[in-house]
């Protein structure tokens, strides 16, 4: 379910929210990424490896899991098939090669085997193109807040969003990141916050 | 032979069975969908990472069977086996007025997937019509509806809070969900600003506190899951499956059929009563009647409205109790998607525990405490909560560990209120048959012609202006604004197809919900409200519900139908 302000709250919420920043420390191997190349999947074993190493560089492990340890590509790969319409696996396929030709250029390999620092320095900037929201075509009505944003780069718009889904619906993300209980019983309508406090997922924003 | 059919089981249906059984009536519920189980049929022990596709229904099954389900917010890969596919319930709309009718084809129909919002009408509701002119004048007033509406809080269960508001009369309530520190700052700006508006605990049909007799029913508190348009397995919301129909069913006096879809209701020209439900097997596609004494229609607003016009005789080649030509007329829907969205900039350093079904609701202000350049009002409803993950991860770019690092921060409070705005009645609004176009069960598709008009843009605008005011006033900075309405049907509030009234020349229904032209018939959905008010109507169906029924079963005893 799109999140229905998502599209408008935007630059508010990178106001309030552009006070993390952390190195980022990825840890990603080739042969991880050769066995989760194998097997019967939608993407080729090139594009699947890119999603890997993507993933791992949107979501690294940090202190806690991250999407490889999630398994999120494979999750991925499966909702281009059995989620994602032609136009999607078509821009998803785009933006993946896309990131891959970026590597290239820049440094004469395939994003898939360059350091995870290297790695994030290429995504970041290409993140920040990508996700710029173009203006929506109506005006403001119910259907725009709802649909997928109007971003500058859709396909590189679906995988971050993909992976970002992914990782945070997964049982390792919601125990370790978040904090999710399925059947809280209880209300409590005010608690206090304390250093150790994670948000709770479960809620539509 | 029974003694009643009733059409539906949905909200009101359920409810209708419930009073007719339980006053000894042999009743048949004829559900044109499939038979759900209550527990069994839901997806609530869904964990996030257990939900199909993370959620999302497949791109291409979207476009081709929902493309006017998938409006609606409830509609997920967890819930989609609640919404029917609009690729086998086709519908038409003029072009130029789109109208997005969700529905639910199952065995308690959208009682399970409502909003569980729970507000009276007022006194100033059921005089509207009259006082200002537009539609009829109901028959009722609020004062004969009250003890109506006693009745069904206490069955079905409403947690809310008593306020002594004359545009929201307090009712039998269970202890309220507390507000949350954000909206208890919202609800001291909002009250010191404006003088007049009150921001009150949403009343939810969710039990708070589950008493006795919902216990009886196998019914427990709310777990406060905020999973309940997958179904709840505790029985913690009213829906027909867990709460009506068992009731219904432990008189020993229910019979339900399932997968029969109403074509018709016969009608016997000389006694001048209905004499039975002819139906189509959903599956056989083959033909068969039901007969009773007394039948309720319940099918929904526009379901009510096609079986009616589809009921045509030499008596009424209009269809069925038209001789007003009112059924399918005054369609209504609640203004829907005027919301406004804000960040706190100094919200309380606090958090909540737990998923409350409900927030907040503020209470119609405009031509009641403050004048609007407009007829009739609304009220908001919302929440203040904190941002969470997705808002956090993808609001704005970024990625690698400063991603999960804000990510695992709390996030700053967001308010957001949604208001609903009554629409009026408009006979040009109206729900009509395709000729020589049907479904595949050989049942004329409708053709439904609604669009908001000047008042309704008016109110539509100050909609959102009050809306923006008082996220400021709570020191909010308006992030987001939905400036036009959603399309009429977006509500999921249709009413006033077949509606109550004074005069049989301008009314389908009198104020028994009896038809003014056949005794025994009574319509008690959303087709027989006479206006909206700006509440959300399912209580007052039950309320009109259980009230109809009371009457059709004394008019049985001394022999009036």
């Amino acid at each position: 379910m799109a999140d229905p302000l998502n599209l408008t709250r935007r630059s508010l919420i990178e106001r309030m929210l552009l006070v993390a920043g952390v190195t980022a420390t990825g840890g990603f191997s080739l042969p991880a990424l050769a066995e989760s190349a194998a097997g019967n999947r939608h993407l080729d074993a090139q594009r699947f490896t890119v999603l890997s190493a993507v993933a791992d560089t949107i979501v690294p492990k940090t202190d806690t899991v991250g999407a490889l340890e999630a398994d999120v590509p494979t999750k991925f790969d499966a909702m281009l098939k059995d989620w994602a319409s032609a136009q999607t696996r078509s821009q998803v396929a785009a933006a993946l090669t896309e990131i891959d030709t970026l590597a290239s250029r820049a440094n004469g390999k395939s994003f898939a085997l360059l350091d995870a620092k290297t790695r994030h320095d290429l995504l970041a900037p290409h993140d920040a193109a990508s996700l710029k929201v173009l203006p929506a075509d109506t005006k403001g009505g119910v259907a725009t807040l709802m649909g997928f944003p109007n971003y500058t780069n859709p396909g590189y718009g679906r995988i971050k969003e993909l992976v970002v889904m992914l990782y945070y619906l997964s049982e390792p993300a919601l125990t370790q990141e978040l904090t999710y209980e399925h059947t809280p019983g209880e209300w409590k309508p005010s608690i206090p916050v304390t250093p150790e406090t994670r948000p709770a997922a479960g809620s539509m924003y | 032979m029974f003694d009643a059919i009733v059409i539906g089981s949905g909200m009101s249906g359920g409810m209708a069975a419930k009073e007719l059984c339980e006053r000894g009536l042999k009743t048949l519920v004829i559900e044109r969908g499939r038979k759900l189980e209550h527990g069994a049929s839901y997806t609530d022990w869904m964990q996030p990472w257990d939900l199909p596709n993370a959620g999302l229904i497949p791109q291409d099954e979207l476009k081709q069977d929902y493309p006017i389900q998938s409006k609606c917010y409830a509609v997920n890969s967890a819930t989609k086996h609640y919404w029917v596919k609009d690729s086998e319930h086709p519908y038409t709309t003029p072009e130029d007025k789109s109208f997005a009718w969700i529905r639910g084809y199952h065995l308690g129909g959208r009682s399970l997937m409502w909003g569980r919002q729970s507000y009276r009408l007022s006194p100033m509701d059921f005089e509207a019509n009259a006082k200002d002119g537009y539609g009829t004048d109901w028959p009722i007033r609020y004062e004969e509806l009250a003890p109506w509406y006693d009745q069904v809080e206490k069955f079905i269960g409403v947690a809310g809070s008593k306020e002594g508001l004359a545009q929201l009369p307090d009712g039998e309530f269970l202890p309220p969900f507390a507000l949350n520190d954000g909206e208890l700052l919202l609800k001291q700006a909002v009250e010191e600003t404006f003088p007049g508006r009150k921001v009150i605990p949403g009343r939810v049909a969710n039990l708070s506190k589950a008493q006795p007799h919902h216990e009886e029913l196998g019914r427990t508190s709310c777990q406060n899951r905020s999973l309940c348009e997958r179904g709840c397995s505790y029985g913690a919301y009213h829906s027909s499956l867990s709460s009506s129909l068992p009731a219904a069913e432990r008189t020993g006096n229910l019979t339900i059929v399932t997968d029969a879809i109403v074509h018709s209701i016969a009608h016997d020209p000389t006694t001048g009563k209905a004499t039975g439900v002819r139906v189509i097997d959903a599956n056989t596609k083959e033909g068969r009647t039901y007969e009773a004494k007394v039948i309720f229609g319940c099918a929904s607003t526009i379901g009510t409205a096609q079986i009616l016009l589809n009921s045509r005789s030499e008596a009424f080649p209009n269809g069925l109790a038209n001789s007003s030509d009112m059924v399918g007329r005054n369609l209504i829907d609640h203004l829907y998607g005027l919301s406004v969205a804000g960040i706190l900039l100094k919200g309380p350093n606090t958090y909540y525990h737990g998923r409350r079904p409900t927030g907040v609701y503020i209470p119609r202000f405009r031509n009641v405490t403050e004048p609007g350049e407009f007829l009739r009002g609304y009220g908001f409803q919302g929440s203040a909560t904190r941002v969470g993950w997705r808002s956090a991860a993808l609001a704005m770019p970024g990625i690698g560990a400063e991603l999960k690092q804000r990510v695992r921060k709390l996030g700053p409070w967001m308010i957001v209120v949604s208001g609903f705005g009554e629409m009026l009645p408009n006979p040009e609004n109206r729900v009509t048959l395709n000729a020589g176009d049907t479904d595949q069960w050989g049942i004329p598709t409708v053709h439904i012609s609604c669009t908001h008009g000047e008042n309704d843009r008016k109110m539509a605008k100050q909609i959102i202006a009050d809306g923006k005011a008082m996220v400021e006033a709570a020191g909010g900075m308006v992030m987001a604004a939905a400036e036009e309405p959603g399309e009429p049907g977006l509500g999921i509030h249709e009413m006033g197809t077949a509606r109550m009234g004074k005069d049989p020349k301008a009314s389908v229904l009198n104020k028994y919900n009896q038809a003014h032209d056949v005794p025994n018939l009574f319509i008690t959905d959303g087709s027989a409200m006479a206006s909206s008010g700006c509440q959300n109507p399912s209580l007052t169906y039950m309320a009109l519900s259980a009230r109809a029924a009371h009457h059709a079963v004394e008019f049985l005893k001394e022999g009036k139908v």
